[in-house]
C-alpha cells in the first residue's frame, strides 16, 4: 500500500516546481547546534494523575505534560499568552544541588538553576518547538522530547 | 568521498557536523515535498520539517535502521503534518517517535521517483496530464479547465489516476 502523500510528494519532487526554500534548509542545519551529547531522552507519557489533579487547562492557554525516563520525571506546564510562551515545571525526585535546567527552542535557550523543590521556570519564549534539559552534576544530561506549541 | 546514509547517521551521532549537513542535503527536499503534499502551507511545512530534524537529532543513536533514515524522516514529517491538519489538535502536542518507517516512503528514493515519473508518462489521458498538473500544484479549478472536466470530478479522478499509477508501479516492481 502506497500512501497518496508519498506518491504526490514524489511527483512534486520530480516536477521540481516547489523547491524547498533556503531558510528551511538553513533551519534544519542549525538544528545540529541544539545537540546535547550523551543526553538520555525523557519521553512524554499520558498521565491521568496530572490531568485530574490540576487539569490540562487547555482552555486558558495552559497545558501540562509529563516526561519520564529511568529515575527522573519532568512535569512541565506550558502557558501561551500574548503570542509568547511561559514554561514552568518540576523535576522529580529533586535532582540535587547545582542542577541546571535549559529550556530550549530552536532560536533561544534559557538556563536556570533549579530550586530546592526541583522547580524551574522560563518566560517569554517564542512559540514552536520546545524541549527541557536537566544537567545534574556527575550525571549524563536528560532531555525531554520536543513538543510543539501553537501560539 | 561518498558516504552512505548509515555512515552519515553514525558520524553525525559522533559529533560530525558535515555529516548532518549532508543528511540535510540528501533528505531535506523530500521532507519538504511530503509536508507540502500533505496540504500544509509554507510556514507549517517549514515547522514540521524542522520538527522532524529535531526528533532525528535526539534519536541519532537509537534509530533502528540508520540506512533507512530517509524513510524515517519522511514518515515523521507525514505523521506530524497529518496531526497538524487535525481540527481537534491540542495547543501543545508531540507525535510519537517513528519505530518503523512507512514502506510506502520508498517511492521517494531517487530510483523510485524516476520510475514513478516514467510510469506517469505511460498512463492514458486524462491521468497523464492530470498527475503532471498535480505535480506542479495547479489548483483544481485550473486543472479542470485544462482538462475540460467539471471541477467536482477532479478529486475522484485524481484518486482513480493514483490508483492506476499504483497498480502500474506494483506490476513493474513485480516484473523486476
Amino acid at each position: 500500500m502506497i500512501n497518496d502523500e508519498y506518491f504526490l510528494a514524489a511527483l512534486r519532487l520530480a516536477a521540481g516546481n516547489d523547491p524547498m526554500p533556503s531558510h528551511v534548509s538553513a533551519a534544519a542545519r542549525d538544528v545540529y547546534g541544539l545537540r546535547v551529547p550523551q543526553a538520555r531522552t525523557a519521553d512524554p507519557v499520558e498521565c491521568a494523575a496530572i490531568r485530574t489533579s490540576s487539569g490540562t487547562r487547555d482552555d486558558d492557554g495552559s497545558h501540562l505534560m509529563r516526561f519520564v525516563t529511568t529515575g527522573l520525571t519532568f512535569d512541565v506546564e506550558m502557558t501561551v499568552g500574548d503570542g509568547l510562551i511561559d514554561v514552568a515545571g518540576q523535576v522529580l525526585p529533586y535532582p540535587g544541588e547545582g542542577t541546571l535546567v535549559d529550556v530550549k527552542t530552536p532560536h533561544l535557550t534559557l538556563t536556570t538553576r533549579i530550586a530546592h523543590n526541583g522547580q524551574f521556570a522560563a518566560t517569554g519564549l517564542p512559540p514552536g518547538w520546545v524541549s527541557v534539559v536537566c544537567h545534574r552534576p556527575g550525571h549524563a544530561p536528560v532531555q525531554t522530547g520536543w513538543v510543539r506549541i501553537r501560539p | 568521498m561518498h558516504r552512505d546514509t548509515a555512515e552519515l547517521v553514525h558520524a553525525a551521532a559522533g559529533g560530525d557536523r558535515s555529516a548532518w549537513d549532508e543528511l540535510e542535503s540528501r533528505f531535506g527536499p523530500l521532507m519538504w515535498a511530503v509536508a507540502r503534499a500533505c496540504g500544509l502551507g509554507p510556514a507549517d511545512a517549514a515547522d514540521v520539517v524542522q520538527g522532524a530534524w529535531l526528533r532525528l537529532l535526539q534519536h541519532l543513536e537509537s534509530i533502528k535502521d540508520p540506512a533507512a533514515v530517509g524513510g524515517w524522516l519522511a514518515t515523521t514529517v507525514r505523521r506530524e503534518a497529518l496531526l497538524l491538519l487535525r481540527k481537534d489538535r491540542p495547543r501543545v502536542y508531540s507525535s510519537e517517535v517513528v519505530e518503523d518507517p512507512d514502506p510506502a516512503a520508498a517511492v521517494l528514493e531517487t530510483d523510485g521517483r524516476q520510475l514513478l515519473w516514467k510510469s506517469v508518462s505511460a498512463l492514458h489521458e486524462p491521468c497523464r496530464t492530470l498527475l503532471q498538473l498535480v505535480a506542479i500544484d495547479l489548483g483544481s479549478r485550473q486543472t479542470a479547465m485544462r482538462l475540460g472536466l467539471p471541477m467536482g470530478s477532479i478529486g475522484p479522478t485524481r484518486a482513480r489516476c493514483l490508483e492506476r499509477l499504483r497498480t502500474l508501479i506494483s506490476a513493474q516492481e513485480t516484473a523486476r
